[in-house]
């Protein structure tokens, strides 16, 4: 049998070649050529799933393909040890299931592309579709490394290509800032994910993710005692695992858009909208909880790093949906969501419940993509109108659109039993029972608590807005169909939002009793291949938290936080109901009687939105406040400062060669007299 | 005390004692300012014109070309005088011989550079040579 | 000073010896130096012979074979491992007045491939000129007198040598006769040439006087035990570290850069940029760990040169890089850069501890990033000589849209953008990802982090070009782009090429410069 393992490279060739045919070649083919793309993504989405049957029958796998540097055979080459810089890849539970996620909806994105590209009669299609084929090759290599600095490089090529495809329209004035700015924000939090990176080699002499020599697991040799790292100004080795764990992090909340580098996230919707749902769904975004979730061996060892992502998780959970709440825009609540989201992964992973963020990465990829594809419908629909108040009443126009958006929304509003609530809930689960023994992370687990009304609330206006009521504009009366093209990605993606939750049923495995419905925690756990230092009990085992319930064990303990959170998420949604699934006073509603019933109504509506807006105008006038003041701030500040110092030095150099001459002089004899006296010369 | 100290007086006694002289005349003297003091003093001559002139860039060639030989001179010299005792100590020819050779020949190769490519001819800007032809014409 | 007899007949070990064939005669060694001489004779020759001819294509072949030559040769010799420990270690010559080793010969190679693409790019450039015989001649000597610094072993002859770099170089900054701004470059730079020639030679006198010799090693020997002259040969050392500043653009000796970079023909900027300064880095590297005792115990003069380099290091990268992000001119910003760059190289002598571990890796991967770094800064200045050929303007809005009209050419220019910023995954990334890790382990993670700090600020200046080139509106000024210089535009593409190859092949490079500097602390 041929091994699967052997076509690992191939299914991050796979979309790479399809960039470089769409790059060279693309003018001349059919559909800018979409269909190469097309597939190399179908191959790459085949290949991953023979890996991951691979895996389930009990493989897994670590090789290194090629080695650029080795420092073998000089004398005090880099690092304390010898080092040898790789290139390979690792297959194991996660990032099997993660090459299957990814290729999947890159394969959608890409069908779906032909519906919003192609019939839209864009321009310089050869160009985007080579830029959805590097970002995806980018991605799947970022998710097969074998090491620190194969992922950093992966990475920076996620980062790049993101620029690429959000300044897609660079003509527009707003995607070129907006690519800028996600690329430079990013690039921010890079910086410190490069420090990172040296640090690690520098502290382990390597920096791959498996084998008993590993990082992780030499840094858990270290903390025992057992080997000897390197460490800065004799720092303990558990402070300075946190420093560094810290300094890594500052890339994965840079890429995953978490507080307070979340910035870029919302602007980034100038982009194209297949490439949103890219870039949330499965990509860029998802890079960073990956990245943490890779080397999650490392970060269990710090508690104090683990406290941190949990804290900025649930913050970023709780912050960015208020700030969802009173957007106009269809796209724009829907990149407040994914900030949200993707605040509710990181407090799973600092919160030590590692399979529950990995589940919501999944689910959350399904469900987010297919919104994002059912918001390129819509717009495809109201021919480029993004704004929700010039829509309404699409419901019937727009079937497919409708029901495969209302399923993803429930998905995303945690209602049982779509997708999303499985996810949440076990995310809040972990939360809570880690949390009880830790006060922190309660807090966090409050704030994670708190968005799931506002989600279910934002994410049901935007339904009700969108679908529901009247057609407010005439587009809205009259949209534009929408092809095959559209509606069977949106199919696809519909079902999984429905039935991937069902992967884990952990609940129903506590309550009922029922063994081996979890099948998401045997598969993390290597129960069907996998390495034995990457698995989710060994996680547990290292990591600090113990488990607390309340109200005497652990079924009583699912059961309230289940229902407390669908509690509140019906909540959310009820209220969305009331405020927002009515229709619109247009001239004949009036004449139809109950005239008082629906004038009250909007009033109650309009008084209620303002009332609402007022309250998070607080919340969110101070995030802003926060974003254009401090953060922004002091990105100017430093830009200005050196731009000032810049100009003095400009004004040193004033061209006239005597004072050169000069300054040089007194610039030899400043240094003779400062080293002379330092060194004793004179006496 | 350091041998620096002594350099540091000597530096102070050279510059104060001329200033110190220049000080008390200034003091001493009278003041009688006239023209003749203030004029450039030529060893009695009346100077003409201004010292503030531009020479042609010919002088300048040829004295970069008198560095060439001058040079080779300075070299030749001592290499002459070895020249000598050296082959009597049984140093080979070649050894002795070549290396002068390679220099002197190298320093060929730029003076016959600079003469073919007119360093040493006199006026041939083309400006010059444009005039004077058309000075000639009737 | 003993005069030794060095043996022309003695075959010896250290030089290429395939089984079967007889080694290389000693003064071999010294080939690609010769061949850059003969290649320079022979331009001459040529001119003299045919002065009137239009023979810029003929003279431009001949400059490259010889260029060519000399890289080839040491290339082979490194590749042989000549003048390496494992083979007999360095080859002396002249009574030690010149040792060639890994040193010599890595950095000889980076003098060569710079010196190459210049005199291939020129051709083009010059296509106007009448008689380009002595632009040629001047670059092919001045570089046989980088090849020279490289290997030069005594204090005499570093001298010599560094004036035989010096002075074409002012002739060639000043090559446009026509132009207001070259001739007040080459000026600027006789002048302040001259100044940090005097103080550079003022040094070598207080380290003779106090030494008693110009050779290194017996001014290594004597600084052992100065007593009473450490603070004359202190003095003295300071004044040279001066005359290094001036060659590789350090602070304080760096004023001359930005006007000397700006007004030379562009093709000579990318010369001294990359190869005038890559020799005035060699043999400050052989001085400090040869005769100083950089990277040994702090000798009787009482200073470790390490620190002084250090702060001379973050100095200079701070300023070249916040003065490179106000300029308006594309040159002008890389004529900062290049000051920047600098600073990252002076790490190589700055990151040296006492008896430090890691003393051969930084120094290593600072000749690494001057290799690099020769590719990527050579094929700026020569896109900005293509730039200045077709007559569009000079700042940063005259390149406006030049991606539409020139996309291989922008398509390289961007790659030397990025490479220079230190982005993955282009060469200049991996060199100074070698350096700053190398600096790190060596303890001086805070020049690290400053450099990593200074790379993130270029990162600003470096997109703005990029961004330029491809983002903005094209202007009407790109009408004038009416031509394609094959010559130029090859040199541009295959320093793109080196660039972009350093990737797979940087293994080789690092190890070459890694074990050439190791052997330097041996």
């Amino acid at each position: 049998m041929v091994d699967a393992f052997a076509y690992v490279p191939a299914i991050v060739a796979l979309p790479f070649v399809s960039f470089l045919v769409a790059l060279a070649f693309g003018k001349y083919l059919p559909k800018g050529g979409a269909f190469g793309g097309i597939a190399a993504t179908a191959g790459s989405f085949l290949l991953s799933l023979w890996v991951l049957a691979t895996v389930a029958a009990g493989g897994q796998h670590v090789e290194t393909l090629y080695t650029w540097v080795s420092t073998d055979g000089i004398a005090g080459g880099i690092g304390p040890q010898e080092i040898e810089l790789t290139f390979g890849v690792l297959i194991d539970p996660l990032s099997a299931l993660m090459l299957v996620i990814v290729t999947l909806i890159a394969m959608l994105v890409h069908v779906f592309s032909l519906g919003y590209m192609n019939d839209e009669g864009e321009p310089d299609l050869p160009r985007y579709y080579a830029g959805l084929g590097l970002f995806t090759a980018s991605m799947l290599g970022f998710v097969v490394a074998d090491n620190l600095l194969m992922a950093f490089m992966f990475f920076e090529l996620v980062g790049l290509c993101s620029y690429l495809l959000i300044g897609f329209h660079f003509r527009e004035p707003g995607p070129p800032s907006a690519a800028k700015k996600a690329f430079l924000v990013t690039r921010f939090g890079d910086y410190f994910f490069l420090v990172g990176v040296v640090a690690v080699f520098a502290t382990f002499g390597t920096a791959s993710f498996a084998g008993s020599e590993s990082f992780p697991v030499l840094a858990e040799h270290a903390l025992a005692g057992e080997f000897d790292a390197w460490t800065p100004f004799g720092l303990e080795a558990g402070t300075w695992f946190t420093a560094v764990g810290l300094l890594v992090l500052g890339g994965a909340i840079g890429k995953s858009a978490q507080f307070p580098l979340h910035t870029w996230l919302p602007d980034a919707m100038e982009g194209p909208t297949p490439v949103s749902a890219l870039i949330h769904a499965a990509t860029m975004v998802a890079a960073g909880v990956y990245l943490v979730a890779r080397m999650y061996g490392f970060y269990v060892l710090t508690p104090t790093t683990m406290a941190i992502i949990a804290f900025v998780g649930g913050f970023t959970a709780l912050f960015a949906a208020t700030m969802g709440l009173v957007k106009d825009e269809l796209k724009q609540v829907l990149a407040y969501s994914t900030i949200s989201q993707y605040g509710y992964m990181m407090l799973a992973l600092g919160a030590g419940g590692y399979v529950a963020a990995v589940f919501h990465l999944m689910t959350h990829a399904f469900f987010k993509a297919l919104l994002f594809l059912g918001a390129g419908a819509v717009i495809i629909a109201m021919h480029h109108e993004e704004n929700m108040w010039e829509m309404g009443g699409l419901k019937e126009k727009l079937p497919v659109t409708y029901w495969t958006f209302l399923a993803g929304s429930l998905a995303l509003a945690g209602i049982f039993p779509f997708a999303g609530f499985w996810s949440k809930d076990e995310i809040l689960y972990e939360a809570l029972v880690h949390g009880l023994n830790e006060p922190l992370l309660l807090g966090a687990w409050a704030m994670g608590l708190l968005a799931v009304p506002v989600t279910a609330f934002y994410t049901f206006r935007m339904v009700f807005l969108t679908f529901h009521g009247e057609p407010r504009t005439d587009v809205a009366r009259d949209p534009h169909p929408v092809r095959w093209n559209v509606k069977g990605p949106l199919t696809v993606l519909g079902v999984l939002a429905v039935v991937a939750g069902t992967v884990n049923m952990v609940p129903v495995q506590k309550v009922l009793g029922i063994e081996g419905i979890d099948l998401l925690h045997l598969w993390l756990d290597g129960h069907y291949g996998g390495f034995s230092e990457l698995t989710s009990h060994h996680y547990a085992e290292l990591g600090p938290y113990s488990s607390g319930y309340i109200a005497g064990g652990e079924v009583p303990t699912v059961l309230i936080g289940a229902g407390v959170s669908l509690a509140l998420a019906l909540g959310g949604l009820g209220l969305a109901w009331k405020l927002y699934n009515v229709a619109e006073p247009a001239e004949h509603t009036a004449a139809l009687g109950g005239v008082k019933t629906v004038l009250y109504n909007n009033y109650y509506q309009d008084e209620l939105q303002v009332r609402l807006a007022g309250v998070t105008a607080g919340v969110a006038s101070a995030a802003d406040t926060f974003d254009q003041g401090v953060i922004d701030g002091v990105v100017n500040g430093v830009s200005s400062v050196s731009l000032v110092s810049g100009d003095r030095i400009r004004r040193v150099q004033t061209g006239v060669v005597t004072h050169y001459a000069a300054l040089l002089t007194l610039g030899v004899t400043g240094l003779i007299l400062v080293l002379g006296v330092l060194g004793g010369w004179f006496l | 005390m350091s041998d620096w100290i002594a350099i540091g007086a000597l530096a102070v006694v050279g510059i104060g004692i001329p200033l110190g002289m220049m000080g008390v005349s200034a003091l001493l003297r009278p003041s009688v300012p006239e023209q003749g003091k203030r004029t450039i003093y030529e060893s009695g001559e009346v100077p003409t014109g201004s010292a503030h002139i531009r020479f042609n860039i010919q002088y300048y060639m040829v004295a970069l070309l008198f560095l060439v030989f001058d040079i080779e001179t300075v070299l030749l010299f001592p290499w002459v005088v070895i020249y000598r005792p050296a082959l009597n100590a049984g140093v080979p020819m070649a050894r002795l011989l070549l290396p002068m050779l390679a220099f002197v020949g190298i320093l060929t190769v730029g003076l016959v550079w600079a003469w073919r490519n007119g360093a040493v001819e006199w006026m041939s800007s083309p400006r010059a040579m444009r005039r004077k032809t058309e000075r000639n014409q009737p | 000073m003993s005069v030794q007899q060095p043996s022309t007949v003695e075959p010896l070990a250290a030089l290429p010896a395939q089984t079967g064939a007889a080694p290389l005669p000693e003064w071999t060694a010294l080939g690609p130096v010769l061949a850059l001489v003969a290649a320079g004779l022979l331009l001459l020759l040529w001119d003299t012979v045919f002065p009137n001819r239009r023979t810029n294509t003929e003279l431009s072949v001949i400059a490259a074979v010889g260029s060519l030559a000399a890289l080839a040769l040491s290339g082979w010799y490194l590749a042989a491992g000549t003048g390496r420990p494992a083979t007999g270690g360095a080859i002396t010559l002249f009574a030690e007045a010149i040792t060639i080793d890994g040193l010599a010969l890595f950095f000889t190679a980076i003098v060569a491939s710079v010196t190459t693409l210049v005199v291939v790019a020129s051709r083009d450039y010059l296509t106007d000129h009448e008689t380009p015989g002595e632009f040629y001649s001047l670059v092919v000597l001045a570089a046989a007198g980088m090849a020279l610094l490289a290997s030069a072993s005594s204090l005499a002859t570093i001298f010599v040598a560094l004036e035989m770099v010096s002075l074409p170089s002012y002739a060639l900054v000043a090559y446009l006769k026509e132009n207001r701004g070259s001739v007040e470059a080459g000026l600027k730079y006789f002048l302040v040439g001259a100044v940090s020639s005097a103080i550079f030679v003022f040094g070598i006198s207080l380290v003779y006087a106090a030494t008693g010799s110009l050779l290194l090693s017996d001014v290594a020997a004597a600084f052992g035990d100065l007593g009473d002259l450490a603070g004359v040969a202190g003095v003295g050392v300071v004044m040279m570290i001066a005359g290094f500043a001036f060659k590789t653009a350090s602070v304080p000796v760096h004023f001359w850069a930005p006007e000397v970079y700006e007004g030379a023909p562009a093709p000579v900027s990318a010369f001294l940029s990359s190869a005038s300064k890559a020799a005035g880095f060699a043999v400050a590297f052989r001085v400090f760990t040869e005769a100083f005792h950089l990277g040994g115990e702090v000798t009787a003069v009482g200073i470790d040169w390490a620190l002084v380099f250090a702060v001379l290091a973050v100095v200079t990268m701070t300023l070249g890089n916040f003065a490179a992000a106000v300029q308006t001119e594309v040159k002008r910003m890389l004529a900062y850069s290049s000051i920047g760059h600098a600073g990252y190289a002076l790490i190589g002598l700055a990151a040296i501890s006492a008896g430090g571990s890691h003393n051969g890796a930084v120094m290593g991967a600072s000749m690494a990033h001057l290799f690099v770094y020769g590719f990527m800064n050579t094929g700026a200045f020569l896109f900005i000589a293509m730039v200045e050929r077709w007559g569009v303007g000079r700042t940063f809005e005259d390149y406006a849209g030049l991606g539409t009209v020139a996309p291989m050419a922008s398509v390289a220019m961007t790659v030397f953008m990025f490479s220079l910023a230190g982005l993955p995954p282009f060469g200049g990334f991996f060199s100074k990802y070698f350096l700053f890790a190398g600096a790190v382990f060596n303890g001086f993670w805070w020049l690290a982090a400053v450099g990593a700090l200074n790379s993130v600020l270029s990162l600003y200046y470096y997109s703005r070009v990029v961004k330029a080139i491809w983002i903005e509106d094209p202007t009407d000024a790109l009408a004038a782009v009416d031509s394609r210089p094959t010559a130029l535009y090859g040199a541009v593409i295959v320093a793109a090429v080196a660039t972009v190859v350093v990737l797979p092949g940087f293994g080789p490079v690092i190890e070459t410069a890694e074990a050439a500097a190791t052997a330097l602390f041996g």
